[in-house]
């Protein structure tokens, strides 16, 4: 465990109950200073009861959350050092633009100058390329222009951590991905912790340096995007975080080899260390190429093709393994590099990007 | 208003429940809450399915349906239920607050009234308004001029006609709680000066312009009946100087008097004996320096529908029989001698009921005029705004 | 097309509003023109209205400026009282109440509802008077205090009749309330007293004003409690209309009153709604 001097956020072995029912248990994380750090996870998994732990709206019914390294337990919203952009925003719909960004000012003891005040706000509002909206009224504004007032009512307070509450789920895909670039370069210039919640592993990947997955009320893994998606601790991870494929299998001792159900044997992965017997095999859709080879190690006949640009996707029904998902790029404008519904073809892949965990 | 006379209202606490279906059944106070209700349109039906037969004298022409305007508990409600099984003709009571009030809603027309009970100051004014006829004595062979009182019998007759006959007497005196008040109450001064010194915060005044400034006149020295603006003035200065030691300005005094809340308040006769009936402390006295003293008549409306059924009324409380019964129940002096006999001699001997004479004679009958003067009609409304 | 749709939308729209608008016709705007009517004319020597046109009645006003001055300190008065009192019980309910036991607390606001105020009021007087509350009083030695017939007795009556109709539109609003913006509010750093100020009271304003200006209204006409618990020493619009139209028969003045009131209520109308939308921000003020 990181020394608390480095760490924003800490979760030390926390739980949090509502009556018999346990929302979260056995958390325990650590966010470095300056992090980016998504909690991933589908709903009620428990990754906004933990953001709303380090807000100060619930209290841990066991453990303690420390931010900058002082336990926060007991400790009201109002005197922690983290503002949170809300789910829907919760801009105050009874002031304008500029006073819902100058709102955490106004709080501020010993009070400010009203004019610093404005400035305060007016930088903020720049900061998020909201300048000349000041004087608007909240249901003026579009949603994302609603999404960056919440954005610029939360760092206006120079918070040491921001708390974004599903950020972006209320924005169309083309806001949403340009807001994701900003709220990356935002990070970057104001230099804090970002805790990210979100349901939605791509946007989870794309913005943070830490991505903690949770299932179920705990934890399942944490680390770094890439390390979440080539190197999933769990079969869960593997399915949540990015598509997958499952493959029943069977690792014989002895032999250093992999047996899939349709009986093709291939050699054990760098992944399947000491497991042994029954086993289940993951493998991304991307890694696999598909071949016009009778000797590919898997066959099968394509059934559907999805053509989505940049890519295409194709289903297939793999002999003796059943549906198979493949993505696979296009290298030329060629027709002819199109797999065509009811084609036999041949699936290839390293074995080393089998993923193999104990059935 | 007829919520307040709803038979089912949800009251738990028998105390309540016992002072409401006395304010159902028309207060014992007589002309009460006229500031409660605005308009005392409360109305009781005591018997509305016709009658199961029809006496032959009356079958043709007296309907099935009456309608009578008077005051609150003012009648024997077994009378006009007897009325009913003798005729068949259901009789509709409407209960009233103040002789105004009455006037308010017969010049507004569409009463329905067939017969109703105005006081005497306000006959001369019905006819001149042309709101009242004159009585067809013919149809009220039970009525005998002879034997009535002509002291009360003549402020019916306007202009040599008889327009209305009279129901009974009655004065305005003071009760006093002589538990609470050792200073002797004998006249309006010393009810005035009494309520504003070991009766203060605890006098109660009417709210009703009449008796209020009538009263304070009387106590000044001058008529009861004045609307002269000097004497007014007088009165109405006397009147603001008390108005902070009253207890109230309400005509609906029982309910105070009867609880102690208030110790002295202006009184009606028919009031003032149920009052010592029930509480022998309180005590009713007649202003040794003058005060009112009136009559109830009964008058049928031009407007009536059924004037018929209107006589046919009349004539049956003109009954001596019948006119005791009403006289028992209400309290209230009789005009009539052959009633006088009837009644039983702890009435006749009740000296709230029948004074002596020379209790009286101090005393004068309203006048016609103060019903209809703004500047006393503004005066009262000066005091009560003070 | 478009025209033909307006056309349609506008036949809507009449059929919706007739019924109401036939109502009030005929019960509100032809009573109204009747007392303007009136307003203008003279006292006939028994009462009552007779022609003529004339502002004296208007010249008059002044003889009832106690009354006017008593009913518009009262109205507002007792409205704000009724709202201190009011605003902690929506408060409870609509924030902090048990959500099981909600509904129950909520009717429990109403129930005194299915009975008349005159008979409430009168139960009041009992309490009030020599046999309640000073009886008790006078057991713990403390004796001859007088209750009833008392300014607070009066405002005491107002605040207990009016209570239902501040607290309802008030809940209502709060209870809408989005308790994220209650989060967002202590997130930036708002005190409970501050976030309460500076977010809970100005959202919760539409719901402050319908029920200060519905009790205010209400109040400009009051005179039934004011007569029972005042003891009718202090004189109300109210009370000075009852008197004009059925003691002195003064129909005119009665009518020239009236309409003031009327002028008065519509003026108070337009600055409570101005003082909403200001406050409020929005547009979307419910009034009535």
């Amino acid at each position: 465990m990181t020394s608390a001097s480095t760490n924003d956020i800490e979760f030390r072995s926390v739980a949090k109950r509502y009556g018999s029912v346990t929302a979260v248990s056995d958390i325990n994380l650590a966010v470095p200073k300056g992090a980016f750090v998504a909690l991933l996870g589908p709903s009620g998994c428990g990754k906004t009861t933990c953001l709303r732990m380090i807000g100060g709206f619930e209290q841990p019914s066991e453990g303690t959350v420390h931010i900058g390294g002082q336990p926060m337990n007991g400790v009201p919203a109002y005197r922690r050092p983290v503002n949170m952009v809300f789910q829907q925003y919760a801009l105050f719909p009874h002031l304008d633009v500029e006073q819902n960004v100058a709102y955490g000012l106004k709080q501020m003891r010993p009070r400010i100058a009203a004019a610093e005040i404005a400035r305060r706000a007016q930088e903020a509002l720049e900061m998020v390329r909201l300048g000349g909206f000041g004087k608007r009224r909240i249901h003026e504004m579009s949603g994302g222009q609603q999404q960056r007032v919440a954005l610029a009512r939360a760092i206006v307070n120079k918070p040491k951590v921001l708390l974004l509450d599903e950020p972006l789920a209320a924005l169309d895909k083309k806001l949403r991905t340009a807001m994701q670039i900003e709220l990356q370069s935002l990070q970057r210039e104001l230099g804090i912790t970002f805790v990210l919640v979100t349901h939605d592993q791509e946007e989870a990947l794309s913005m943070s340096d830490l991505v903690c997955v949770m299932s179920t009320g705990r934890i399942v893994q944490v680390g770094p995007p890439q390390e979440i998606y080539d190197r999933p601790a769990s079969l869960f991870v593997a399915d949540f975080v990015g598509k997958t494929n499952r493959i029943a299998a069977t690792i014989d001792a002895g032999t250093n080899s992999i047996r899939l159900a349709n009986g093709v044997g291939l050699a054990k992965p760098a992944s399947a260390n000491g497991t042994l017997g029954a086993a289940t095999v993951a493998l991304r859709p991307e890694a696999i190429s598909l071949v016009r080879d009778g000797a590919a190690t898997l066959q099968g006949t394509v059934t559907h093709r999805i053509f989505l640009g940049s890519s295409v996707e194709y289903s297939i029904d793999v002999d003796g393994l059943g549906d198979f998902l493949v993505t696979a790029d296009r290298r030329s404008l060629d027709e002819s590099d199109l797999a065509e519904p009811g084609e036999r073809i041949g699936l290839s892949f390293d074995p080393n990007a089998l993923h193999v965990f104990p059935a | 208003m007829t919520k307040w006379y709803r038979e089912n209202a949800p009251i738990t606490a028998d105390k309540l429940a016992d002072e409401l279906m006395r304010l159902k059944r028309g207060s014992v106070t007589r002309r009460h809450f006229l500031g409660v209700t605005g308009l005392g349109l409360a109305t009781a039906v005591l018997a509305r399915q016709p009658g199961l037969f029809n006496s032959a004298a009356f079958a043709d022409d007296l309907g099935t349906q009456m309608s009578i305007a008077t005051w609150p508990n003012y009648h024997d409600p077994a009378t006009f239920e007897a009325f009913t099984a003798a005729t068949g003709v259901a009789v509709e009571v409407n209960v009233f607050g103040s002789n105004e009030e009455m006037l308010a809603k017969l010049q507004a027309g569409g009463t329905g009234w067939d017969l109703f009970v105005p006081t005497n100051y306000t006959i001369s004014t019905y006819v001149k308004l042309g709101l009242i006829d004159e009585l067809d004595m013919s149809k009220l062979p039970n009525y005998d001029a002879s034997t009535e009182n002509p002291r009360f019998t003549n402020e019916g007759i306007v202009d040599g006609k008889t327009y209305a006959v009279p129901k009974n007497w009655g004065t305005t005196g003071i009760a006093v709680n002589s538990d609470k008040i050792k200073a002797p109450v004998t006249s309006w001064k010393e009810f005035f000066d009494v309520a504003m010194t070991e009766a203060d915060g605890r006098a109660m005044v009417h709210d009703y312009q009449l008796t209020t400034i009538g009263n304070a006149l009387v106590s000044l020295g001058y008529s009861f009946n004045s609307v002269k603006p000097d004497e007014l003035a007088k009165a109405e200065e006397l009147l603001i100087k008390v108005k902070p030691h009253l207890y109230a300005i309400n005509s609906d005094y029982q309910p105070s008097m009867r609880a102690t809340d208030a110790w002295m308040t202006m009184c009606w006769t028919n009031d003032g004996a149920q009052l010592n009936r029930d509480m022998p402390e309180i005590q009713f006295v007649l202003g040794k320096d003058g005060g009112e003293i009136w009559s109830d008549f009964y008058a049928i409306p031009k407007s009536a529908a059924n004037k018929a059924a209107g006589y046919a009324l009349l004539n049956y409380l003109m009954t001596p029989e019948n006119a005791v019964k009403e006289h028992i129940a209400n309290g209230a002096p009789t005009t009539d001698s052959r009633v006088l006999k009837l009644l039983p001699a702890e009435v006749t001997s009740n000296k709230i009921v029948y004074p002596d004479e020379a209790a009286l004679t101090p005393l004068e009958f309203g006048a016609a005029v103060t019903l209809t003067d703004p500047g006393r009609a503004e005066l009262m409304a000066r005091f009560k705004s003070a | 097309m478009q025209a033909a749709m307006n056309t349609k939308r506008n036949l809507v729209t009449a059929a919706l509003v007739a019924p109401a608008a036939a109502w009030l016709c005929v019960f509100l705007v032809l009573p109204f023109i009747a007392m303007l009517v009136f307003a203008f004319g003279e006292r006939a020597p028994e009462g009552g209205y007779q022609a003529a046109f004339t502002f004296a009645q208007f010249a008059n006003l002044p003889t009832r400026a106690a009354a006017f001055w008593n009913t518009l300190v009262l109205a507002p008065a007792g409205a704000l009282l009724c709202l201190l009192v009011a605003y902690p019980v929506a408060y409870y309910l609509a924030v902090k109440a048990n959500p099981r036991y909600r509904l129950i607390l909520v009717s429990l606001v109403v129930v005194p509802f299915w009975t008349s105020l005159l008979v409430r009021t009168y139960a009041w007087m009992y309490i009030l008077g020599s046999r309640g509350v000073p009886n008790l009083l006078a057991m713990i030695g403390i004796e001859d205090v007088r209750m009833l017939n008392t300014p607070g007795a009066v405002l005491l009556g107002i605040v207990y009749g009016y209570l239902p109709l501040m607290i309802m539109p008030i809940y209502v609003s709060l209870e809408k309330l989005d308790r994220r913006l209650l989060e967002a509010s202590a997130d930036l750093g708002a005190r409970p007293v501050s976030t309460f100020f500076g977010v809970t009271l100005p959202l919760s304003l539409p719901g402050v004003t319908t029920g200060v200006a519905l009790v205010t209204i209400l109040l400009l006409g009051e005179y039934l409690i004011p007569q029972l618990l005042g003891g009718g020493k202090v004189f109300f619009i109210g009370n000075a209309l009852v008197d004009l139209f059925l003691q002195s028969r003064n129909w005119p003045f009665g009518s020239a009153i009236a309409v003031t009131l009327v002028a008065v209520v519509v003026v108070v109308l337009m600055v409570a709604m101005r003082i909403a939308w200001k406050v409020a921000g929005t547009r979307q003020v419910d009034l009535v």
